[in-house]
């Protein structure tokens, strides 16, 4: 398994102003399984994507991601585990506004120490051929689409071979009918990389191409099917 | 500098105005210490050229061109005392002189110096003291004002006549030429009466025993208590020929306030690049907690961001600079005190590049403080 949730709780705040964001929350995902997590707004999607990303720590639970438990590391080990293990696909794609869409994959490369060599430029056009970016390898995120930022999102998210993706309200930008292009996208690329994908959405719509799916209210999750 | 290159052909417009901003900075700073140097240099370049290494004024509370008087038993006893390698009186005075034709030079410094002594100075044009009756050598600077090899002019006052003989360099103090002079012209000029003595007389001897201080050629590494003891003895107070520039009027002063606008351009200078650096990290904020939640490290980040600083500051220094030197040797051209030498431009073009660098360096700092849950959206 890529991924395991074990009674993770995550409380914000201080005092009076405490919320549990996360109550004794567990999950598994498996590799090349698309598991989605839906609620509605402020039910604890995000915070349970910030956890199991390693961009903030919980307040109890273990979190485990590919055999490495990743709840108790430091904030510089943490940075490691998110370029080496993990994919990010965000609300809004989330690019760096100077690089083109090809740069946007290599500058995982660069974040390893590394400088980018003909197999990594290779690696990233196949990429952005899978998603259907190949034309346009050389644009800037302002040169492209909501649709075409989103599909570069998640041809980096893959750059890195990472054992686990988590995708943030993919569709959240895009209309009903790109909206599904982009899940189905996701899902066919998880299974064909065999990575670990946890969605969170808030759209009923985009469960289809999932193969697992829980909800979450209040922090809870309260179903799982 | 993956993104930093790339952020820099991206948002050109805000750097190339930023750069715009060092730039200018560069090119005044390297005006105002090309000016400095040449104030400087125009101010004591006489006393620069002089081959001492300390001047024994009467003894007063602080040493005075103006005020100083020694007299013969002084400038041997110095000539005698241990350590010393050679000494010499030398007279100065300020006076206003004019040509033949009554047209105005106005002031000049007449050095008095024995001809033939280690203080006198070697002319690049004509010849030197001594061969011809009452001939003296001149500062470049009263050749731009008129006088030529070979003219008369008068001394204002005392209605003495000095044919120039030589020329050398702008040799001035005080920003006034300097007019080297057998030292017994000097004394019949300053303590003489106006016009020379009255016709078949002759000056007293006692006129021939003064002069306004002694120039003394010090062995190095000679104690500082060597030396107050010698002071004791003669009723003298010597300095050394650094001290001696300040006792130029006004060169305290004038070096104070250039080097007062300097460091205010600096400071500006480090504060306007902190500032474009903070507001440009602000502006990035999003962006690094993109890049942090990818996975890039603090480190990464900071050398990007460091990286771009150091891009912008060497570049628009360069140009900066560039633009400087050349309106420079225009100056130069044009006859202005303006010193360009390799240390003046690189000393004052690496306080910019370290102020800026430091300024940038105290802004990206909140580089450190973006938490990469931001990529998620919002702060939650």
């Amino acid at each position: 398994m890529s991924l395991s949730v074990q009674s993770v709780t995550l409380e914000l705040g201080d005092g009076d102003q405490k919320i549990r964001a996360l109550d004794n929350v567990s999950a598994t995902v498996l590799s090349g399984e698309l598991a989605a997590v839906l609620g509605p707004s402020g039910a604890g999607k995000s915070s349970l994507l910030a956890v199991c990303g390693g961009l903030r720590p919980p307040t109890s639970g273990e979190i485990t991601v590919a055999g490495q438990v990743i709840s108790s590391l430091s904030p510089a080990a943490l940075t490691k585990v998110r370029r080496d293990l993990i994919g990010f696909v965000f609300q809004q794609s989330n690019l760096v506004p100077a690089l083109t869409a090809l740069e946007q994959l290599l500058l995982l490369v660069h974040l390893k120490g590394r400088r980018p060599k003909a197999a990594d430029r290779e690696r990233g056009m196949a990429l952005l051929d899978e998603v259907g970016m190949t034309q346009r390898a050389d644009r800037r995120p302002d040169q492209l689409s909501g649709g075409e930022r989103q599909r570069v999102g998640i041809a980096r998210a893959l750059m890195s071979e990472p054992k686990l993706l988590l995708v943030d309200e993919p569709t959240s930008m895009l209309d009903q009918e790109r909206g599904h292009a982009i899940v189905e996208l996701l899902a066919e690329r998880c299974h064909q990389h065999q990575v670990a994908t946890l969605m969170v959405t808030h759209d009923q719509t985009m469960l289809a191409s999932a193969s697992t799916v829980m909800h979450i209210r209040d922090g809870k999750l309260i179903q799982e099917r | 500098m993956f993104i930093a290159f790339r952020d820099l052909k991206f948002a050109k417009g805000r750097f190339l105005l930023m750069a715009l901003v060092v730039a200018l900075v560069a090119f005044l700073t390297t005006l105002l210490s090309g000016l400095a140097a040449g104030l400087i240099k125009n101010n004591i370049s006489g006393l620069v050229e002089l081959d001492v290494t300390h001047l024994a004024f009467e003894y007063n509370n602080k040493p005075s061109y103006r005020n100083s008087m020694i007299d013969r038993e002084m400038w041997e006893g110095w000539r005698n005392a241990d350590g010393v390698l050679a000494a010499e009186p030398l007279g100065h005075t300020m006076f206003n002189a004019r040509m033949i034709d009554n047209s105005s030079l106005d002031d000049v410094v007449l050095w008095g110096i024995e001809p033939g002594s280690f203080l006198e100075p070697v002319a690049s044009q004509g010849e030197a003291l001594g061969r011809v009756e009452n001939g003296v050598i001149i500062s470049k600077l009263l050749v731009d004002r008129g006088l030529k090899i070979g003219d008369t002019f008068i001394l204002d006052r005392v209605l003495t006549e000095l044919t120039v003989v030589g020329i050398v360099d702008e040799f001035n103090i005080g920003h006034v030429p300097i007019v080297y002079t057998p030292i017994r012209k000097w004394q019949e000029a300053t303590y003489g009466p106006p016009g020379g003595p009255p016709p078949g007389e002759k000056l007293p001897d006692i006129l021939f025993d003064y002069a306004t201080l002694v120039a003394l050629k010090l062995e190095s590494g000679l104690a500082v208590t060597e030396i107050e003891n010698t002071d004791i003895d003669f009723g003298t107070l010597t300095i050394d020929k650094a001290a001696a520039y300040e006792a130029s009027s006004g060169y305290k002063e004038e070096l104070a306030t250039v080097n007062m606008i300097q460091s205010f351009l600096i400071i500006i200078s480090a504060v306007v690049i902190g500032a474009f650096f903070t507001v440009w990290t602000i502006q990035r904020t999003r962006e690094i907690g993109l890049v942090k939640a990818l996975g890039g490290s603090n480190t990464y980040l900071l050398r990007d961001a460091l990286g771009q600083a150091v891009i912008l500051m060497l570049l628009a220094t360069l140009f900066g600079t560039g633009g400087a030197l050349w309106l420079g040797q225009r100056f130069i051209e044009s006859g202005n005190p303006f010193v360009l030498d390799p240390q003046t431009v690189f000393s004052s073009s690496s306080f910019l590049v370290i102020a800026g660098l430091l300024g940038s360096a105290i802004s990206v700092r909140l580089i450190t403080r973006i938490d990469p849950i931001i990529a998620l959206g919002t702060e939650r």
